[in-house]
């Protein structure tokens, strides 16, 4: 798209006032969705996103501009902008590009443009149909097929020169059940960086009728309620939980600036010796995975905690210089439009040796978190708050009856210490990530785990 | 301005398409992030992108580039047909040239533009500073920032319609970490104005951190029932959450609860809401929406009686009688769907005071944890982790954490005993003042 000699023009003038370090993030990627709503396809939509983001390190600050005009004048232009941000005395020249190459381990199969909308639609036509013939409380299924082929390179004044091409596939299932003035919803959202093979190993049906099945169960139920309990998290879409109240405080933007109640724990015992917790980006073909990340890092297979005991943060280049650390492969960004910084990729608990069974058999009166909604977190305090998207009582060491309405609220680092079985049935599930570098595909996991004490807020 | 790229469009889709809309946004942004006096980072950036909305044998089709070119723009003709193709949803689009804007809007500042970057810097330093001089308790500012952005917009049709706006703000953003003995609590705060003078950052450090020295020590209270005080921004928060329950287009798809409720008391005769697109301080003020339909004041509620829904000309042209509100919203990356504006909840007659004094104990919530997981935006249920403060005859007894507030949005709207005159916006476009509500259940340990 641009030569080499622009790129290296580009770079110079990047580090014309003093900087020293200077990165292009070069992207053009296709995007396209097609939605199923109501029992018919509503849009379909397609487009490009294009740009160039241009970064420069001053010491432990970075400077950041992006723009998608990519003529020889809005790049210097850009280029100015960076530079002018700060001054130091000292001026470096940009290192000759070398080409670096390496194996796609994510291979496409079947690319998603290969494919006629017709098959798609036709597949997101059975999920609506199991769902809706699942039971006639199911009012509404709402379907979303999206596909991303994301090219990128990124060049910096070391002297990387590298590419890679990611291909994202994902389908989205909301199912709503409902009875007069009562909703209730149940979402799955397989995906992964792979091309449209995926959605073919997926079972439609299968999936309409799951997602049903638990809209209708939760509208029927009656709500949680409300105390401190034992509480037993399920596996999959579990590990949110994880991901959010612990996976972030280990994130190099919030343990640089000592915002991290971890900050400053390595090697210290952070977890009962039960949680082993690992951040993968080499899963092959994982929604969360990656070759390289967004500064051209080859990635890495993580371990953060070590049977309670923390080994290791998730360190992206800035957040390396300012911890004196060096990258794992965490820096990520959503697109050209936003600066890289550390982030997840698989992010789950590792498998241990409990039973499911026993830990059920543990409890006389509890409650079992089949399957998490979302949540949120306090930054810098840990303090989180989840809905249950599926729940059940436990009584007598029995699952009982469904409840609704239930959300856990705790403390990531205290839930930590409170985990005292974990079980051998690890699962991971697809998200999308929010955070300052923007929304990026990763997968939150765990094998089912019981937490000692956990607050439920019901309405009962 | 594209006047250039504007016409290549409309020659490449004619005879192609049937009608063809081209929407069109550009903008710059800049922001400052200060950690201990150092700039942290630092960002320009320089984006635009058009998107397109055909119709085509009676079928809508999208597509969008970010590549102003020829070649782009050729590729987004042929998307959108292709895709316009296997629209089952035959939804009554009316390309048309639609009514001239109502009123002329204020809403580009030049001495904000000007503003320059040292300035901007200095700023967010002095935010951090300010806030860790503001009190000892103060061990970290994670966040003291300074943004700003320029937007410009522009709108036209193959039936002759085209318009165009531009518009800028400028925000400071401080968060804070109060400490006191093992206890740490945060407290945030922000303005965003379009004068660069109404940007204190006095009055934004010294209001986070009262916000974050307040809530030490919290004790947690007594599971039960507690009549409540939504405090202003607090509540605003929880009305944006909620705000898709006036869209005609979630009415229609059978996802409000307010279907058919049309003239009906959905609420205490204290409550007057409003969406107003051409609010003098809204954020989300602009004189046309994304179908370049002018943009209005549409009144909601009506002293506790729903008025009306939001409108596109595609939603109102499914009801008999009813009128585009001017809330048609997209970005050129999106399809088009029914969007708030500026959502207000009218100050009542009350002193906020007042609203302290109207029991012998009441709960003040001013923060809510977790709105997009514990609310559920269809049932109006919500279940949330809060923050705040127990009041006893009016005056304040303690700092409160650590407990949850739940119940449902339609219920609390009728339960509203008294609304404040302290209204704030959030960052949503939202505005409302503190109110109080007769009675939320509140659970803790």
């Amino acid at each position: 798209m641009i030569s080499r000699e622009l790129i290296t023009r580009v770079l110079e003038r990047a580090l014309s006032n003093g900087g020293d370090f200077a990165e292009l993030f070069l992207e053009n990627s296709y995007n396209s969705s097609i939605r199923f709503y109501d029992g018919k396809t509503q849009q379909s939509i397609a487009g490009k996103d294009f740009g160039i983001g241009i970064r420069v390190f001053y010491g432990k600050s970075a400077i950041y501009a992006y723009t998608s005009d990519l003529s020889e004048k809005s790049l210097l232009e850009a280029a100015d902008a960076v530079s002018k941000a700060d001054r130091t005395d000292k001026i470096i020249t940009p290192q000759q590009l070398q080409q670096r190459t390496f194996d796609n381990i994510h291979r496409v199969q079947v690319p998603g443009n290969t494919i006629g909308k017709a098959e798609k639609i036709d597949f997101m036509k059975v999920i609506d149909k199991s769902a809706r013939g699942y039971n006639e409380k199911v009012m509404q299924v709402d379907l979303t097929m999206m596909e991303k082929k994301q090219n990128v390179l990124i060049v910096n004044s070391e002297g990387l020169y590298t590419e890679d091409e990611r291909n994202y596939t994902r389908i989205f299932v909301v199912t709503i059940a409902g009875s007069g003035t009562e909703y209730q919803t149940c979402t799955e959202g397989p995906g992964a960086h792979a091309g449209y093979e995926f959605i073919r190993s997926l079972d439609p049906k299968d999936l309409g009728e799951k997602t049903a099945v638990v809209a209708v169960k939760m509208l029927l139920s009656d709500y949680a309620p409300s105390g401190n309990f034992p509480v037993i998290i399920d596996n999959g879409f579990g590990g949110v939980i994880f991901h959010e109240a612990c996976g972030h405080s280990l994130e190099a933007t919030s343990v640089a600036k000592g915002a991290s109640v971890f900050a400053g724990k390595l090697n210290q015992q952070i977890a009962s010796e039960k949680v082993t917790a690992v951040d993968d980006g080499t899963m092959v073909n994982k929604w969360g995975s990656t070759n390289i990340d967004d500064e051209g890092t080859p990635t890495q297979k993580t371990v953060l905690i070590d049977r309670g005991i923390l080994k290791s943060y998730m360190i992206d280049k800035l957040g390396g210089r300012k911890m004196g650390m060096p990258s794992t492969g965490s820096g990520r960004r959503q697109s050209y439009k936003y600066a890289p910084t550390s982030r997840m990729r698989n992010t789950y608990i590792a498998p241990g040796t409990d039973k499911f069974e026993d830990m059920v058999a543990s409890i006389d009166n509890g409650l079992y978190a089949k399957k998490m909604g979302g949540g949120s977190v306090l930054p810098g305090t840990g303090n989180f708050n989840f809905s249950v998207a599926e729940g059940y009582m436990i009584r007598d060491g029995k699952i009982a009856e469904p409840v609704r309405g239930a959300t856990l609220i705790g403390n990531g680092a205290e839930i930590l210490n409170k985990i005292t079985m974990v079980a051998d049935n690890l699962a991971l599930a697809e998200g999308n990530c929010g955070s300052i570098s923007g929304s990026v595909p990763t997968c939150v996991g765990q094998p089912a785990v019981k937490v000692d004490q956990i607050i439920v807020g019901g309405r009962k | 301005m594209y006047e250039k790229e504007f016409n290549t469009i409309f020659d490449i889709a004619q005879g192609k398409v049937d009608e063809i809309e081209i929407l069109l946004a550009s903008g710059k942004s800049f922001s400052v992030r200060i950690h201990n006096q150092n700039v942290e980072s630092f960002s320009y950036a320089d984006s635009n992108g058009i998107g397109i909305r055909i119709l085509k044998d009676g079928k809508v089709g999208y597509s969008y580039t970010e590549e102003f070119s020829d070649q782009a723009f050729e590729m987004i003709i042929e998307e959108a047909i292709a895709n316009s193709k296997f629209v089952e949803n035959l939804e009554p689009v009316k390309f048309a040239n639609h009514p001239a804007i109502r009123q002329e809007l204020d809403l580009y500042s030049k001495e904000l533009d000007e503003i320059g970057v040292e300035e901007k810097i200095e700023l967010a330093k002095k935010l951090e500073s300010m806030a860790l001089a503001a009190d000892k308790r103060i061990f970290n500012v994670p966040y003291a920032a300074y943004s700003d952005g320029y937007s410009y917009a522009k709108i036209a049709n193959s039936k002759g319609l085209k318009k165009e706006t531009k518009t800028n703000y400028g925000m400071a953003f401080a968060m804070v970490l109060a400490q006191e003995g093992d206890d740490k609590k945060s407290g945030s705060e922000f303005i965003i104005s379009r004068e660069f003078s109404k940007i204190d950052p006095r009055k934004i450090a010294e209001k986070a951190v009262k916000q974050a020295t307040e809530l030490l020590n919290a004790e947690t209270p007594a599971s039960g029932q507690y009549p409540v005080i939504i405090r202003n921004e607090t509540m605003g928060s929880l009305l944006s959450t909620f705000s898709g329950i006036f869209s005609a287009k979630n009415v229609q798809d059978g996802k409000s609860l307010l279907k058919g409720k049309i003239g009906q008391k959905i609420a205490s005769p204290v409550v007057t809401l409003v969406d107003d697109g051409l609010h003098p301080d809204g954020m989300s003020s602009s004189p046309f929406d994304s179908e370049g339909y002018p943009s209005q004041k549409t009144l909601l509620i009506d002293k506790g009686v729903l008025t009306n829904f939001l409108h596109s000309t595609i939603t109102a042209a499914k009801e008999e009688g009813a009128k585009s509100t001017g809330n048609a919203s997209r970005s050129y990356k999106n399809s088009m769907s029914v969007s708030p504006t500026n959502f207000v909840l009218e100050e009542g007659k009350s002193n906020t005071e007042d609203l302290f004094k109207a029991h012998d104990q009441v709960i003040e919530v001013v923060s809510l944890q977790g709105l997009h997981s514990g609310a559920n935006p269809i049932s109006g249920d919500f279940s949330l982790a809060a923050e705040g403060f127990l009041y006893k005859n009016g005056v304040k007894e303690k700092a409160l954490a650590n407990f949850t507030i739940s119940g449902n949005l339609f219920q609390i709207l009728k339960d509203i005993e008294m609304v404040g005159n302290d209204s704030v916006f959030n960052m949503q476009s939202c505005s409302s003042p503190s109110i109080l509500v007769k009675n939320i259940a509140v659970s803790s340990k």
